[in-house]
């Protein structure tokens, strides 16, 4: 399936033009070539297919540097130079022609649409396909159709505009990644995370590139299309594009189509929405504890935040060399206070073609300089706790605290407190093909990528939050890791009378190892030095050696190496088939299960070609199955364990039982699409239905501790199914020549189901302390749907203010404690689940004149949230409210004084938002002769939401971390646990942006 | 470079890598099989430890410490199960689901998951004497070591679920036994251990006097154990004749006494405290320290948040353990037991000035100045934040750790006096013998209160739970005389036999696919 967003926005190609005219200006400033004689020819530039006339084209005199545009109505007068012949007219999507002047003074211009451009090239793993004759579900999303604004994480370009696509960066963290789910849960104990492959380099990461340096983004969303990427395909595939220079073609002197931009832009940040809690009055008047101030916490630790973005690149090529060298630097902020990073990248790219165009070659640099204040989200957590009563500071100047529970002033967490980090990201890769025969081309990829990330956190002595009792304490952490690709692969492509036959066969090669030390020691004689001094450690001292806390930590080189082949077939150019192999090996399974072989066949026909369907000028079914992998997280989960501990005097033990019979995950999809496009495509669209068996799923589930050693093992020990269904569909509404409106959407469901699993039903994910341990939220269930948010239900307040729940089951007692979750006799039901029943997206563009105005609203429907804040801290409890303030919000139960978790704080969290508004103005080249090209846009992010969820963001949660509470950390995400909204997320930000786009 | 070299290179650097299909996986930072530490003994401080045979046995006698000192598994279950202690809800504090309550009140829950850490961790134990025994190259002496640690482990599940696996393999899934078969295995374990031990193996070790001293401890409940589990608990204890293996009680309690290595320190406290390394009254103990032997925390898991003041603790406790008020008042005022095991009244920093809860409840009439009452208000939802006497036995050092010092004795001398007077008794159906009464006035006198001229059974209970509180053997006792259904604080009474073991937890029956193990009766 192919998901292009059809109309241009027009900025690439008026950019285009811009730069020509600046470079001409230029040039002519420098010559002086304006004192020869000279003619003037004007005419009118149309649409050859419609006779449309075209605004904004280029015309250029041959061999100079003179040119000009059309105007709005197609129409163009360019004074000639003596000595020249000949008119050089272009514009992006349109095939460029040369026209000879030969002393006509008009000349009227018929451009044809550029059917090759058009027919998108589709990216899809080991080379590319037109978009007509893919089989399977592949979305591309170019650079006009991203998001716009200040977008610092590339995923985030492509939010709510692919359909199955889920991106949810909760809060406006600007050091948080966004979690990425394509078509829901694809693995429960694997890499849920898509393969990423930028420029064929596969397993890259996504941190090491710009947003700014992207050209295009496919997703590969199906097993028939993942399955070439064998292993790692089953969360699906991200291929993305980076920009590149052009060729020098014909008319266009080497030099001349060099291009240089600059971007940038300047952003502020605001909180968007805070957890309601009462005010001090409200506080004291519920029996709150009066400490004789007045603070609004939450706005004491937030900000205004103010980010810059700037982007230079420079781009070009002769006619067999091409490049593109960037530098983007980025200084962001966000609104928690101190939260901010700092970050330089650099990429180049050349490409060099030679022998007669046989043999292209190219290298990708690109390094990048991250460096991170990650602050502490905890300020935000407390800060929606702490007494609203309690002052800042004593008069003293010294913090107040108290000595309760899970209580920290949240001021002096950031103040106090240091939490930085450094990265540095470098990879390359040397790619080259040569056609050894007209037929066959051999090609290779070797690429390396080479990361560090070291942080360090120092909490002073007088720090309540974890530095008080230790006298100090500092930790640093660093990661050295390394990544290695090696490809090879041919490729034969031949005629069989009305068969195009392509057949490519080839082997792949990935080591990735890593490397991590972390070092934690207290007891400091001086603050002075942070983490830096940590080698003033007091811990050093022999006694108190029991402090310091150390670990080392290697990986064995992970290695996946694969043999793959594929053919692809279109017959007619109307029936398509696609078919692939891929047999792999990885060091993290069992010995005799290392390889595995996936499979996928693809079929698709375009009815154009053999029906007359009226309206109807595009309609392509097909279908494709696909077996594809997914690998556990950690090595060595087939290798029995022991550890050494100091424990008795020094203990060797046994720690675990490997399991040697571990083996792939393997899914198998089915996906059935339909693509169409109706009235000369003004509207296009696209379906697909899909079903996806997850088998063999590797989760480390609980085994007898009688029989193994420890409790627990990495297991291939289910099964889970999805079935799902997406649609997009675009439509011009106005087409005018002055105003173009084209509106896109999208929409997206999916249900999975737990076929099989070694227990038949389990509770997961602790709510947590204060007072809420044992209390597992949510229910895994064998044979039932996956997200199940599992309590009692409330019913009334009894006369201890104690929530009484429902007799569900009818037989006159009430089994509620939530220990009784899944006991015969508990009254217990699902009170929402995690997982959106549906989601879409909705785009319009709007061009008028010079203006282009662009807005996307996003939404998800039918998922819940447990909001944890109002569990913990909704009830007047006698006991706790002294402790910490309390939440405030329209779904409170008078007179509850005991906090219980129940149905009362499982709220639906339906949405829609305006994601993003966009109003952009692209110059006329008149009015900015000092430029090729200049577009000047604000934009706003998060501009309002629509919900009934009263915490702070009402996004989906797809895995829920564990609890943490009084400076504890929080555990690893579980997937199984979709839907709680815990307390340490980072509040939501509305973003206002003012940028420009300049070419020189 | 023309073409035809090209290919050539081409298919060179093709050729090499279809080479590379190696996949065999090394670990840098993981230990695939067991090793002999060069520095065994390494990392104690010897003020506060002794010393630890470097006999390559740590592996299963350390496995003990798991659970035994700490909130949330063997102490936990039995604890607040039993009348000695409970953790009140207070206020937004310690609800937890409920599994304190339902624990307090005997609403015994399969899913409990300290329950299932109970289970876990005797196994983890068993599988570690288990491969070392496999692995082999041991004197007889350290086999039967290995043999009374994993039968120590059997015993601390048959006491808590009753049908249980005998494992004596590494990795092979075995039936399930009942009670009496598992009574057995444990004493044909020790009595076959014995001959074969040293009188002493050193510190922290298990020698032929703790094997006695464990036999004696099991045969005293045989009228306990005997009796079957699978078909459902039909009789009260000692229904039937025990003579025999109450005589066998006697002898082992003999055999420890006679020794002449042990001996009652002259001040309670002392055997509990931080320091109390080598005191003369352990008999096998469990090396907690704050460096080299993590485990034991009452510290955190009884105190309030501000008494963090009181004792300069490095990390902020957790408010939770609390005595039950009649259990307080069981003891007389004056019994140095008293004073040794609970920490009540006011409280101050460590300069003397009263600490405050700056968040105390503002219906507690004692204020914001924290004074811990044996009175508890409730068991919820509002107990008092500073209700309850604490837990003090093991008593806590200034700049204390989260993990204590104290070792934690698994058979002390006492409670030999207190099996061999309680043995003597009941076979000769007088709890006023005067061997009972000898035996148990010694530790009185210790304490420091006056002697019994005559004893009851339920008298007789009284005194083991002021001898032997917070030392996770109160549960047994209850159950050995018949009054693990009566009523205490929050309890109330019930007649249901089968919550004398605990439910086999869920996660093992589910986990064990292959049908071997199955819930006891009446859960």
């Amino acid at each position: 399936m192919m998901t292009s967003w059809k109309q241009r926005s027009g900025i690439t190609s008026l950019a285009k033009k811009m730069m020509h005219s600046l470079t001409l200006l230029a040039l002519v400033l420098v010559t002086g070539q304006l004192a020869f004689a000279q003619t003037t020819v004007t005419g009118t530039v149309t649409d050859a297919s419609n006779g449309t006339p075209l605004p904004t084209v280029n015309v250029l005199v041959q061999g100079t540097t003179v040119g000009t545009s059309t105007d709005l109505d197609g129409n163009y007068s360019i004074t000639v130079p003596e000595g020249s012949n000949v008119l050089t007219f272009s514009y992006i999507g349109y095939i460029t022609v040369n026209i000879p002047i030969d002393g006509r003074t008009e000349i009227n211009v018929a451009l044809d649409v550029d059917e090759v451009l058009l027919e998108d090239v589709v990216v899809v793993g080991y080379g590319s396909q037109s978009q007509k004759e893919i089989t399977s579900s592949v979305a591309t999303v170019g650079e006009e159709d991203f998001n716009k604004g200040t977008i610092n994480s590339p995923a985030q370009l492509l939010q709510g505009k692919v359909p199955g696509l889920s991106i949810y960066n909760r809060g406006g963290d600007p050091n948080s990644s966004p979690t990425i789910r394509l078509r829901g849960i694809s693995t429960v104990g694997a890499n849920t995370e898509p393969l990423v492959v930028i420029d064929g380099v596969i397993g890259a990461s996504l941190d090491n590139i710009d947003p700014a340096d992207i050209e295009a983004i496919s997703v590969l969303k199906d097993g028939s299309a993942a399955a070439i990427y064998g292993t790692r395909g089953s969360s699906g595939v991200i291929l993305v594009t980076t920009k590149k220079g052009t060729r020098a073609g014909a008319g266009i002197a080497p030099g001349e189509n060099v291009e240089i931009d600059y971007s940038g832009s300047v952003n502020l940040d605001v909180v968007a929405n805070t957890q309601p809690v009462m005010s001090a009055s409200e506080y004291i008047a519920a029996g709150g504890n009066d400490l004789g101030s007045v603070t609004d916490w939450q706005d004491e630790v937030t900000r205004d935040a103010v980010s810059h973005v700037h982007n230079i690149s420079v781009s070009g090529g002769t006619a067999n060399t091409i490049f593109r060298v960037s530098t983007n630097y980025r200084n962001v902020e966000g609104v928690l206070q101190e939260s901010a990073f700092e970050q330089i990248n650099a990429r180049a790219n050349v490409s060099h073609t030679a022998l007669d165009d046989r043999l292209d070659l190219t290298l990708n640099v690109a390094t990048t300089k991250k460096e991170n204040n990650f602050s502490f989200n905890e300020a935000l957590r407390y800060a929606v706790l702490y007494n609203p009563t309690a002052p800042i500071t004593f008069d003293n100047g010294e913090y107040f605290q108290a000595i309760l529970f899970d209580n920290f002033n949240p001021v002096a967490i950031y103040k106090q407190n240091v939490n930085e980090g450094k990265s540095k990201n470098i990879n390359f890769n040397v790619q080259g093909s040569f056609d050894v025969t007209d037929q066959f081309t051999l090609s290779a990829n070797f690429g390396q990528q080479f990361s560090n990330f070291s942080s360090g956190t120092f909490y002073p002595s007088n720090s309540f939050f974890r530095g008080l009792n230790r006298n100090g304490l500092a930790s640093r952490f660093f990661n050295d890791s390394r990544f290695t690709l090696f490809e090879t692969y041919g490729a034969y492509a031949d005629n069989f009378g009305p068969a195009n036959v392509t057949l490519t066969a080839g082997y792949s090669f990935q080591e990735n190892q890593y490397e991590e030390m972390f070092l934690e020691l207290g007891n400091f004689p001086t603050n002075v030095q942070g983490y830096h001094g940590i080698d003033l450690s007091g811990d050093r001292v022999v006694g108190l050696a029991s402090n310091v806390n150390v670990n080392s930590f290697q990986t064995p080189e992970e290695r996946i190496i694969a043999f793959f082949g594929r053919l692809n077939v279109t017959y007619d150019n109307g029936l398509f088939l696609n078919a692939s192999v891929r047999r792999e090996g990885s060091t993290k399974l069992g010995a005799d299960n290392q390889w595995g072989f996936f499979p996928a066949v693809g079929i698709g026909a375009d009815l154009n070609n053999y029906f007359d369907l009226g309206p109807v000028n595009q309609l392509k079914v097909r279908a494709g199955y696909g077996v594809t992998g997914a690998l556990p997280g950690p090595s060595g989960l087939s290798q029995d364990l022991w550890t050494y501990s100091f424990s008795g005097g020094g203990t060797v033990s046994k720690a675990r039982d490997g399991n040697p019979d571990l083996k792939w995950e393997e899914k198998a999809e089915i996906n059935v699409g339909v693509d169409f496009g109706v009235f000369d495509d003004r509207l296009t669209g696209t379906l697909d239905f899909y079903t996806r068996d997850i088998n063999d799923f590797i989760l480390e589930v609980e085994v007898p501790t009688d029989v193994f050693v420890s409790g627990s093992q990495f297991q291939n020990v289910g099964k889970l199914q999805t079935i799902g269904f997406e649609a997009a569909a675009y439509y011009d509404v106005v087409r005018t020549r002055d105003l173009r409106y084209n509106t896109g959407f999208t929409f997206s469901t999916y249900e999975t189901t737990l076929e099989e699993f070694t227990v038949e039903e389990q509770m997961r994910s602790n709510l947590g302390a204060p007072g809420q341990n044992g209390t597992n939220l949510i229910r895994v269930a064998t044979g039932e749907r996956i997200g199940q948010i599992w309590g009692p239900v409330f019913d009334y307040v009894d006369e201890n203010g104690a929530p009484v729940m429902k007799d569900l089951n009818g037989d006159g007692q009430v089994i509620s404690n939530q220990g009784a979750a899944l006991a015969d006799n508990g009254d217990f039901k699902e009170l929402g689940n995690g997982i959106p029943d549906f989601e879409l997206g909705w785009n319009h563009q709007v061009f008028y004149k010079n203006f282009e105005f662009t807005a996307f609203f996003r939404g998800a429907f039918g998922h819940s949230l447990v909001n944890t804040y109002r569990a913990f801290y909704e009830p007047i409890d006698p006991g706790a409210i002294n402790s910490y303030n309390r939440i405030k919000t329209d779904k409170a139960v008078a007179g509850l004084t005991s906090a219980q978790f129940s149905s009362l704080y499982v709220e639906k969290a339906d949405f829609v938002k305006l994601d993003n508004v966009t109003l952009a103005y692209n110059f006329d080249p008149e009015m900015v002769p000092m430029f090729k090209s200049l577009q000047a846009y604000v934009n706003a992010r998060n501009v309002f939401t629509i919900t009934d969820y009263t915490g702070i963001d009402p996004e989906p949660v797809l895995a829920s971390p564990g609890a943490s509470d009084n400076g504890g950390f929080a555990g690893g995400p579980d997937v199984l646990s979709p839907g709680i909204d815990r307390r340490n997320n980072y509040f939501t930000s509305r973003t206002f942006t003012f940028g420009i786009n300049i070419g020189f | 470079m023309n073409s035809r070299k090209l290919f050539s290179l081409a298919l060179l650097i093709s050729l090499i890598g279809y080479g590379c299909t190696d996949l065999n996986e090394t670990l840098n930072s993981d230990f695939t099989e067991s090793f002999t530490p060069n520095n065994p003994g390494f990392g104690q401080s010897a003020n506060v430890n002794g010393s630890i045979p470097a006999d390559g046995l740590n592996a299963a006698y350390s496995a003990i410490m798991t659970g035994t000192g700490n909130n949330g598994a063997w102490f936990h279950i039995n604890g607040i199960a039993s009348d000695e202690m409970l953790i009140p809800q207070r206020g937004g504090d310690w609800f937890d689901g409920g599994i304190y309550i339902d624990l307090h009140t005997h609403n015994f829950k399969s899913t409990d998951g300290q329950t299932n850490n109970t289970w876990n961790d005797a196994y983890n134990g068993i599988t570690q004497v288990n491969t070392l025994l496999e692995k082999g190259g041991l004197s007889a002496d350290q086999v039967a070591q290995l043999r009374v640690v994993r039968a120590y482990f059997h015993w601390r599940l048959m006491d808590a679920f009753g049908r249980v696996k005998i494992q004596t393999q590494v990795g092979a899934s075995v039936p399930q036994s009942d009670r009496p078969e598992v009574y057995q295995f444990i004493i044909d374990e020790l009595e076959a251990a014995i001959p074969d031990l040293n009188p002493e193996n050193g510190y922290a070790r298990a020698g032929k006097f703790a094997a006695h001293a464990f036999a004696a401890r099991v045969y005293l409940n045989a009228g306990v154990y005997k009796r079957s589990v699978s078909g459902g608990i039909s009789s009260a204890p000692w229904t039937g004749d025990y003579s025999a293996e109450l005589q066998k009680a006697i002898d082992h309690t003999d055999a420890v006494i006679n020794s002449g290595l042990y001996e009652l320190d002259s001040d309670f406290a002392n055997v509990f405290a931080p320091d109390n390394v080598d005191n003369p009254e352990h008999i096998w103990v469990l090396p907690y320290d704050e460096a080299t032997g993590g485990g034991l925390n009452f510290a955190m898991m009884t105190l309030h948040y501000p008494s963090q003041l009181t004792y300069d603790l490095e990390q902020q406790p957790w408010n939770g353990y609390s005595t039950l008020e009649s259990f307080y008042n069981s003891f007389e005022d004056g019994d140095a037991r008293k004073e040794a095991s609970f920490i009540v009244g006011p409280q101050t920093d460590i300069n003397g000035n009263p600490i405050l809860d700056v968040a105390f409840d503002k219906n507690d009439p004692d204020g914001a100045a924290i004074n811990y009452t044996p009175a508890i208000n409730e068991l919820f939802p509002n107990a008092s934040r500073q209700a309850g006497a604490r837990l003090g036995k093991f008593s806590f050092k200034i700049g204390q750790k989260p993990d204590g010092d104290n070792d934690f004795p698994l058979f002390r001398f006492a409670e030999m006096h207190l099996i061999k007077a309680e043995a003597t008794a009941r076979l000769n159906s007088n709890w006023s013998h005067p061997t009972t009464l000898a035996l148990v006035n010694i530790l009185r006198e210790r304490a420091g209160v006056s002697a019994f001229t005559s004893l009851t059974a339920d008298e007789f209970l009284a005194e083991l739970g002021r001898e032997k509180f917070q030392e996770v053997h109160r549960r047994t006792d209850l159950i050995r005389f018949d009054a693990w259904g009566d009523s205490w604080d929050f309890k109330p009474a019930h007649s249901d036999r089968y919550k004398e073991v605990f439910p086999i937890p869920n996660a093992q029956l589910n986990a064990t696919t292959d049908g071997s193990l199955t819930q006891n009766p009446g859960y």
